[in-house]
């Protein structure tokens, strides 16, 4: 077998750092690192896939390789395999997915190619060379709230979100509790559009909402349409996916933003060094380990508002949970019980609200 | 409540315009025999070109408007190339025109960056001191430019159909074009004119909803409103004032829907989200049960004309 020296000193290296695990059955690539990227829409979608496509020069020029990446991969097996494919042929042992959608394929992919690393954001399936990763979108939607909180006047928040799932449900409870920090009687009234990019639906959802005397609007969909929206009513909003007062300068207070190279960075570098290890569970990083963070904040932010979301935010990173028990939901069972933290099955499940959530089921 | 209704009903012209003007549309192509299933893709043309010409020529919106009009109005040559000329099967026709303009779209809109471009769009007009009485102004006299355009459009469109010598010589070439045909009126010309003449219709649903309604761009975004007006040529027996009423039926569907949710008002939210199409399912039973014999529908709807060919 002919390793080249690098590698073959990096899993010496490695070896002998851990010794109380000498055999590690981590995944060595038997190449130098090649990455590439499945884009899941384009890369100028405003959301998403540009958040990803923003992180990328940062993650190359951190791991000194150009990247390329193919955009549009609808979530049909029939797709995502010969664009992945077309890169495994082309010597690129490092695949890395963006939707959801690509699970079942990127395992089977796994499968068939043992010796590629596949990487997928918001993916569901993992495995010994396959790991997928999401942020705890929560945290920083959780800043985001606070910051909504504390500028409301009418202490009516509303929120613009796509579908009523695990990861969209925490966002919008974290937004809550988020705002009952800074303001105790603070309610959000979501509409939920059922579609992740509908302006139509959610220009018109925004509207409704500044109709019913709402002053800021959150939201959880994809594109930048509520901003725009509460922009034209004089109102205010905050972003998700990317700062979003590229969009609406005056209007956006702060988003809820991706950090995809502060975790990339350094998990590629993991994956290039060898024997590397993925979460069995996936990777599920917070403000501290990369997935998102708050991006703060426009100038109507009073300093004082900024200090304490600065303060709640470094107190996060130090480890304080949002999902920290007691909580309770809209109908008053106890959800999590006092001095318990909400585990990661129960984030992904979540199909609840806390009091003071206005919603439709 | 009565905020609740003013509001609701406010925003009624603004969804329930895109479906009048395609439905509209597709009836002046359809009343010449041509079976058009291509609005869905030629709204998405005139959504792109009308973005498009905002962000690259500025201008006044209207003038958005128009380009976008003429753009539906080129690509739909394309349609009447395949049907009227090269007498193509009109569903598969049709289905491949909004597939190519869905790709088109995508692929141009994306490669100059126009999505996700907010544009300042066309904004409402308030016509002075009649805006200010309570409620009726607000429904009544704080709308925009093309809402207001849409009742002499249909009422001309349905002047020009019932009685004049174009309209009745349109209605024959889709009623019966052997005998338009020995009458000595052109069927190809008629229906190609009738494509592009109702393409401009199409064209300006699409840009109404990027350009008035949204003031951004987005890859798809008429998200399967063409089909609700296909649907809506069918319910409305292919006269235009039916067809402004069913367009209005589902403006106040799509309109109350977010509507219900910000009020706070608990009803299954899938169930709202269905209306729309249980609307359509509801109209087109109805449709099938009240038209005896395909009442209203033109004779030779899908047929290709080839002269002396017999049936």
């Amino acid at each position: 077998m002919t390793l080249r020296p690098k590698i073959l000193l990096t899993s010496l290296a490695m070896a002998l750092g851990c010794a109380a695990s000498a055999y590690a059955a981590g995944f060595t690539l038997p190449a130098p690192a090649k990455i590439a990227f499945l884009y899941f829409a384009e890369k100028n979608d405003g959301g998403w896939t540009q958040a990803f496509d923003e992180a990328r020069p940062k993650i190359e020029k951190s791991l000194g390789q150009q990247m390329p990446y193919v955009e549009k991969v609808p979530e049909v097996a029939g797709q995502i395999r010969p664009a992945a494919e077309r890169f495994i042929q082309r010597g690129y042992n490092v695949i890395i997915g963006t939707a959801f959608g690509y699970s079942d394929t990127f395992k089977e992919l796994s499968e068939k190619y043992p010796k590629v690393a596949f990487l997928n954001a918001s993916g569901t399936t993992n495995g010994p060379n396959l790991e997928s990763f999401y942020g705890r979108t929560y945290e920083s939607q959780y800043l985001c709230g606070m910051v909504a909180g504390a500028v409301s006047k009418t202490g009516k928040l509303g929120f613009v979100a796509a579908h009523p799932i695990g990861p969209v449900n925490w966002t919008i409870n974290a937004y809550e509790l988020g705002a009952q920090k800074m303001n105790p009687n603070a309610t959000v009234t979501v509409i939920f559009t059922g579609a992740w990019n509908d302006p139509v639906k959610e220009r018109a959802a925004a509207q409704a909402l500044a109709d019913q005397g709402i002053d800021v609007i959150g939201q959880h969909v994809d594109t930048p349409t509520p901003q725009i929206v509460a922009q034209e009513r004089g109102i205010y909003g905050t972003g998700h996916h990317r700062d979003l007062r590229e969009f609406a300068p005056k209007a956006t207070l702060c988003s809820s933003a991706w950090t995809w190279d502060a975790f990339l960075a350094p998990e590629l570098k993991k994956i290039a060094a060898g024997n590397w290890q993925p979460s069995p569970y996936g990777a599920f990083p917070g403000i501290k380990d990369g997935g998102t963070d708050i991006a703060c904040c426009n100038a109507v932010v009073a300093k004082d508002v900024v200090a304490k979301v600065m303060a709640e935010r470094k107190a996060i990173v130090g480890g304080k949970q949002v999902y920290a028990g007691p909580l309770k939901d809209t109908a008053g069972t106890v959800r999590v019980a006092e001095g318990a933290v909400l585990d990661d099955a129960g984030l992904w499940k979540m199909d609840w609200f806390v009091p003071g959530v206005i919603t439709q089921k | 409540m009565t905020d609740f209704l003013i509001n609701w009903i406010a925003g009624i012209p603004v969804t329930a315009a895109p479906y009048a003007l395609a439905a509209l549309g597709l009836i002046i192509s359809e009343r010449s025999g041509i079976l058009n299933l291509s609005a869905e893709g030629l709204m998405l043309v005139g959504a792109m070109t009308g973005v498009a010409s905002c962000i690259v020529l500025g201008g006044h919106p209207l003038i958005a408007l128009v380009i976008a009009m003429v753009a539906s109005s080129v690509v739909s040559l394309l349609f009447a190339m395949l049907t009227v000329v090269l007498r193509i099967n009109q569903v598969i026709a049709g289905l491949a025109i909004v597939f190519f303009c869905q790709g088109l779209t995508g692929l141009i809109g994306n490669l100059a960056g126009w999505q996700n471009h907010p544009i300042a769009g066309l904004d409402k007009w308030t016509i002075g001191p009649l805006s200010e009485i309570p409620g009726i102004g607000k429904i009544l006299f704080i709308q925009d430019p093309v809402v207001y355009l849409a009742i002499p459009i249909f009422y001309l469109v349905n002047r020009v159909l019932r009685f004049s010598m174009v309209g009745l010589n349109l209605r024959a070439v889709g009623e019966n074009p052997a005998a338009a045909d020995a009458a000595g009126v052109s069927v190809a010309l008629y229906r190609i004119a009738a494509i592009v003449a109702g393409s401009a219709l199409v064209g300006l649903a699409g840009a109404y909803i990027s350009v008035v309604g949204v003031k951004l761009w987005f890859t798809g975004m008429v998200g399967g409103r063409g089909w609700i007006a296909v649907a809506l040529v069918i319910f409305a027996r292919w006269a235009p004032w039916p067809a402004l009423g069913g367009a209005l039926l589902f403006g106040c569907i799509e309109a109350v829907i977010p509507r219900i949710a910000a009020a706070g008002i608990r009803v299954p939210q899938y169930l709202m989200l269905m209306l729309p199409y249980l609307a359509t399912i509801a109209v087109m039973v109805w449709a099938g049960a009240t038209q005896r014999g395909g009442a209203g529908e033109p004779g030779a709807l899908g047929q290709p004309h080839v002269r002396e060919e017999r049936r």
